[in-house]
């Protein structure tokens, strides 16, 4: 494939309905992250609760064949797992770097540990007949020539993705609990002798980003693929992190983040159909990381600087005037 | 005797034996959930590593791999710095010294030593982009680096399967060393040693690494506690503002912090690929990203008790290893006995009691003392 037919396949309806598919599983995590950093508690187990997510998802569905009942497990266990993070944090005093570092070994291993115990495997699930959660084809957008390419039949999981972008953005801003979680957020301090419950809404705040995150998992063993693989979270969980931190931990900036990291995936994907080794392709993401990271932090040493110089300048005014007035 | 007992150092050490024993016994009752014969195999992993001599062997060469990564860690740490990419400079350090020992066109000796000195080198230069990144512009150390642990597990994937690739082998490999940059035994050639010897070399293949592995914690405790730049990363690590404070370069710090624990992590590198598996071979990190940072915590971010810390570590994972191959249960016992060690340390307020009690305990004494003293 020449690289002309790559270009021209970016920029087809297939590429871009790919995009939409690629960035859910970081979306979902992305928005319990940004759910979590709002609250002040920056969680950093996303990457080992997707995992639970994921391997749940598979397992219940495949031994219940209820593929609902399997997402509500999925959900549970998350929310489990995130608490044990939240315990150990808000109770115990657990560092949250190091807590949720341990959170994510046990994941890893424990994940890998219970597939060999159930299934006698230990780098996927394909011998399970799991199921993955239906497609929905869009009345009327689906008969829209291009638009209804993009658009339509992607996963449930990839609209519930969309819409929680929505009802985070509602729920963070427009409501009391949301109005808590920032405050919390900002200065505890100041929460706590407002008389909230800065400890509970934290606990919310992490239980949420656990729920998410596990949905995000599920997006990759039950819609993306239909199995689960060890480790198969593939550092999407840190990537959904740096998503809240360079969409300035608002979910329209957190969705674009995403997106972007979607789009460099999708683009990894394309080129892999060219002649270029597959590893190279697949650093494109991580590297986009890593280049979005710099390109942010020198927004903010810039803006920091501006904001130094404006308050420099205003100073200077002020203390011109009281020379003036003194004289 | 009770002051000892009243000490950091004893109430930590107390803290730490409390959070093994809770970890190996949530590690006995999974066993039993899982197992058929759970108290069977629990002995096998408890003392499986002890049973044979090639096992203790894996064991010690594992623990000197964990000896590298655990310092390399508690360099950064020391610091306060977050870096976890210890594992993409091991790989690139075992691949830049495989290289070299296969192709260099020198006599052994250079060979080798040139391997370790590339080995270090590349560690150092794989933790320039994060640490530039952390210590100039701010941005999370954390993020970035595991991100250049997937690139260079990618990088090194790629070069291995392209440019040393052994044709017509089912696995992804290089060609194995030659014999004559193989490093020597542990046990000293002394002649009343000539028995010993002969027996280790022909069971196990723990080379002189250990006694790199030895110099290197001195080495590390010596950069940490003894020179003007541990001083200055041990208040960094304190306090980053109060040292910025006291005109220290931060930045600078930072910087060679990380750049200084890739060279234990290029070490660890060279002792995989030369003193393992005497090749380059796919997945030579395997399960041993995180293992720094476990052994780190484990042992308080000093290097003098990273070896007793890998020792230990090392044990857990042979024996785990002997577990899979001779029982029903997993390996990865060993990582969910590890993650709870690490989650139950990191909790300070989780297992003080004792250690709250004894302070209490002391400063009520203290107080009284004073107040007869000023009776008197």
């Amino acid at each position: 494939m020449s690289l002309e037919l790559v270009i021209r396949s970016i920029f087809s309806t297939f590429f871009l309905a790919s995009v939409i598919r690629i960035c859910t599983p970081i979306i979902l995590p992305a928005m319990g992250g940004l759910f979590a950093t709002a609250a002040g508690t920056f969680n950093m187990a996303l990457e080992g609760i997707m995992l639970w997510g994921a391997f749940t998802g598979v397992f219940v569905s495949a031994y219940t064949g209820n593929v609902w009942l399997a997402v509500f497990c999925g959900i549970v266990v998350g929310i489990l797992v995130s608490l044990i993070l939240a315990v150990f944090h808000l109770e115990f005093g657990a560092d949250l770097v190091l807590g949720g570092l341990a959170i994510n070994l046990f994941s890893s291993g424990g994940t890998v540990f219970l597939m060999y115990t159930l299934i006698g495997e230990k780098g996927n699930t394909s011998t399970l007949s799991s199921l993955s959660v239906p497609n929905v084809a869009i009345p009327f957008i689906k008969d829209i020539p291009v638009l209804g390419e993009i658009l339509s039949g992607h996963p449930v999981f990839t609209y519930l993705a969309f819409f929680l972008v929505f009802v985070a953005y509602i729920v963070i801003f427009r409501t009391r609990f949301g109005t808590y979680v920032r405050a919390v957020g900002v200065n505890p301090e100041a929460a706590a002798s407002l008389g909230i419950n800065v400890k509970k809404i934290r606990y919310y705040a992490i239980a949420i980003s656990g729920a998410l995150s596990a949905l995000g998992g599920m997006s990759l063993s039950m819609a993306y693929l239909q199995m689960f693989q060890r480790d198969m979270s593939a550092g999407r969980g840190w990537i959904a992190l740096a998503a809240v931190n360079l969409g300035a931990r608002h979910p329209i900036g957190v969705l674009a983040a995403a997106m972007v990291f979607g789009f460099a995936d999708a683009i990894a994907n394309q080129l892999g159909s060219l002649n270029i080794p597959s590893q190279l392709v697949q650093i494109i993401p991580y590297a986009t990381t890593i280049i979005a990271l710099v390109v942010y932090a020198v927004q903010q040493k810039r803006a920091a600087i501006d904001r130094m110089k404006k308050f420099q300048e205003a100073h200077f005014e002020e203390v011109e005037a009281q020379i003036g007035t003194t004289e | 005797m009770k002051t000892f007992l009243k000490s950091k150092g004893f109430r930590e050490f107390l803290r730490v034996v409390l959070a093994l024993s809770i970890g190996l016994g949530l590690g006995f009752i999974i066993t039993c959930f899982v197992s058929k014969d759970p108290v069977g195999s629990y002995k096998v992993f408890l003392f499986g590593p002890l049973s044979q001599l090639n096992r203790i062997g894996d064991w010690l060469e594992e623990s000197t791999t964990l000896v590298f990564l655990g310092l390399a860690v508690a360099i950064v740490f020391s610091a306060k710095q977050f870096y976890i990419g210890v594992e993409g400079q091991m790989v690139l350090a075992a691949l830049v010294s495989g290289v070299i020992v296969l192709y260099a066109p020198f006599p052994p000796v250079t060979r080798i030593i040139l391997a370790f000195l590339a080995g270090s080198v590349t560690g150092f230069v794989w933790g320039i982009i994060p640490a530039y990144v952390k210590a100039y512009l701010n941005a999370s150390e954390l993020v970035s680096s595991l991100m250049m642990n997937t690139i260079a597990l990618k990088l090194f994937e790629y070069l291995l399967s392209n440019y040393l690739q052994l044709p017509k082998v089912s696995g992804i490999m290089s060609e194995l060393f030659p014999k004559d940059v193989r490093l020597g035994s542990v046990i000293p050639n002394l002649p009343f040693l000539a028995e010993t010897r002969a027996l280790w070399e022909k069971q196990t293949s723990v080379t002189v690494m250990v006694y790199v592995a030895i110099a290197a914690v001195f080495l590390a405790y010596l950069l940490i506690f003894k020179t003007p730049f541990g001083y200055e990363l041990r208040m960094v690590g304190s306090n980053d503002k109060f040292a910025r404070y006291g005109g220290v370069n931060v930045k600078r710090i930072i910087m060679l912090s990380i750049c200084f624990s890739g060279i234990f992590a290029g070490l660890a590198g060279v002792h995989v690929a030369l003193g393992i598996h005497h090749r380059i071979v796919m997945n030579m990190s395997a399960g041993l990203g995180f293992e720094g940072v476990n052994i780190a915590i484990l042992s308080f971010n000093n290097p003098l008790i990273v070896p007793f810390a890998s020792l230990l570590y090392g044990y857990l994972r042979a024996g785990a290893d002997v577990m899979e191959r001779t029982t029903d249960v997993s390996r990865e016992l060993v990582t969910i006995v590890q993650a709870a060690v690490l989650l139950l340390i990191t909790a300070e307020r989780l297992l003080p009691v004792i250690q709250q009690r004894v302070t209490t305990q002391d400063d009520e004494e203290h107080l009284q003392e004073k107040g007869e003293t000023n009776v008197a």
